[in-house]
């Protein structure tokens, strides 16, 4: 599985970042984020949202996104 | 330097006819309104006829009125007030940080937001919660449906924070204390209004050695001004919501049509001269200063342009983008080649940086 390792990266930089990696991979795949930024948690709800797409917190700094369209 | 050519933030420059009255102001009422000389009286007369213009445009009684000279502290006066004894005290997730602040020395519960910023109520089932309600929200301008938001809490007593509304939304009359801002109809800053409606019901939260009505220090010269301000605003105010509603939607309409942009509320159930719009993929402070580079000051609520790095607690409570965020407040006597302006600057800006 992929894995971003966005930590130490301000916002938006870790969801730009992950924008790139999912146009990469096939439907339904995963990708691990790992983000230190506080902007990242509330912004993934909000660009799964606009993107339909979706993300589960794993444990701190850690979110599994999954590819949905 | 930049020359500003139209100011989208949310502060403004003086209501034009509360600067004329400042100089007169600091010329006639020098003097301490609580003393016995000519001039005093002069002052305290000054200060009646300040606060009755203030009573009058607001609609409520002149003696409910507190002047302060702190909005921060109209929170704590405003809130801590209340009998809050055993109590709950409902706030939602989206009101101003004082609000937490005082939320944490108490027994709280946290109304959450719904993604068009409207609050979810919290039901109770006795009459022992205390509300503290914000009536538009001073980032987004979300007006909350406060008498729906009164009926499902059944609070005991209510606190709102008509601070943002302030003379463009009707306050309604199911309070026990409010909070207004005078900076919301163009007065001078360091001016607050603390209405306390039910004065058996409110205490003074700061300690003081005699129980009857606080006097707060403010300045007479500012309160003046806020009064002359208010008065003036007032008559204006239906006109002002009127041309802000229209370059609202122009703003919008202009910002949807763009791919992943984040629109925080409706402009149906918003302040018609506010607007709060994140656009995924952006800096929100390179955007930003871009923008400021073309002429235009604009706010942020994104991390990177906030004091302690942290985005905008109302945006991540809706569950709006917080990154790529400006916030544009639509002033009396914007013109529409700034708006067109702005508008062109937001849509070139933002596509250069996903470029």
């Amino acid at each position: 599985m992929r894995k971003i390792d966005a930590r130490g990266l301000r916002c938006p930089q870790p969801i730009i970042e992950l924008g790139k990696a999912i146009s990469e991979i096939a439907l339904g795949h995963q990708i691990t984020l790992l983000s230190d930024d506080p902007a990242t948690e509330p912004d993934l709800s909000a660009w799964s949202r606009m993107t339909g797409n979706t993300f589960e917190k794993k444990e701190k700094n850690t979110f599994l996104v999954t590819k949905l369209s | 330097m930049v020359r500003v050519t139209g100011n989208f933030q949310s502060e403004s420059p003086l209501h034009p006819k509360a600067f004329e009255v400042l100089h007169a102001a600091f010329d006639n009422g020098w003097a301490d309104p609580a003393k016995l000389s000519e001039t005093s009286a002069k002052a305290r007369a000054l200060r009646n006829n300040a606060l009755e213009t203030i009573a009058t445009s607001l609609n409520l009684q002149v003696d409910w009125l507190v002047p302060i000279s702190s909005t921060s502290l109209g929170y704590f006066l405003g809130i801590q007030g209340l009998p809050l004894n055993s109590k709950t005290l409902i706030h939602g997730a989206t009101d101003r940080k004082d609000v937490f602040a005082v939320a944490a020395q108490n027994q709280h519960r946290v109304m959450q937001s719904a993604l068009d910023g409207k609050l979810i109520p919290t039901p109770t089932d006795s009459k022992n919660a205390i509300l503290a309600l914000q009536v538009a929200n001073a980032e987004t301008g979300v007006i909350q449906e406060c008498d729906a938001i009164i009926a499902a809490t059944n609070p005991e007593h209510i606190f709102l924070d008509a601070t943002t509304s302030g003379v463009r939304v009707a306050l309604g009359n199911q309070f026990t204390t409010a909070l207004f801002d005078s900076k919301s109809w163009y007065g001078p800053s360091d001016i607050a209004m603390l209405i306390v409606k039910e004065p058996s019901h409110w205490s003074n939260p700061l300690p003081h050695l005699n129980a009857a009505r606080p006097n707060f220090d403010v300045s007479l010269p500012l309160l003046l001004a806020s009064a002359v301000a208010l008065e003036n605003f007032s008559s204006e105010v239906n006109e002002a919501n009127l041309a802000a509603r229209e370059f609202n939607s122009q703003m919008r309409n202009a910002f949807a049509a763009l791919p992943d942009v984040d629109i925080a509320g409706d402009l149906d159930s918003s302040m018609p001269h506010m607007l709060s719009v994140s656009f995924l993929n952006c800096n929100g402070e390179e955007l930003l200063r871009a923008i400021q580079k073309d002429g235009y000051s604009v706010d942020s609520g994104s991390a990177c342009t906030a004091d302690n790095l942290q985005p905008s607690h109302v945006l991540a409570a809706m569950g709006v983008l917080t990154h790529g965020n400006i916030r544009i407040t639509i002033h009396p006597g914007i013109t529409d080649s700034e708006v067109d302006g702005l508008i062109a600057s937001v849509l070139r800006n933002v596509e250069q940086q996903r470029s």
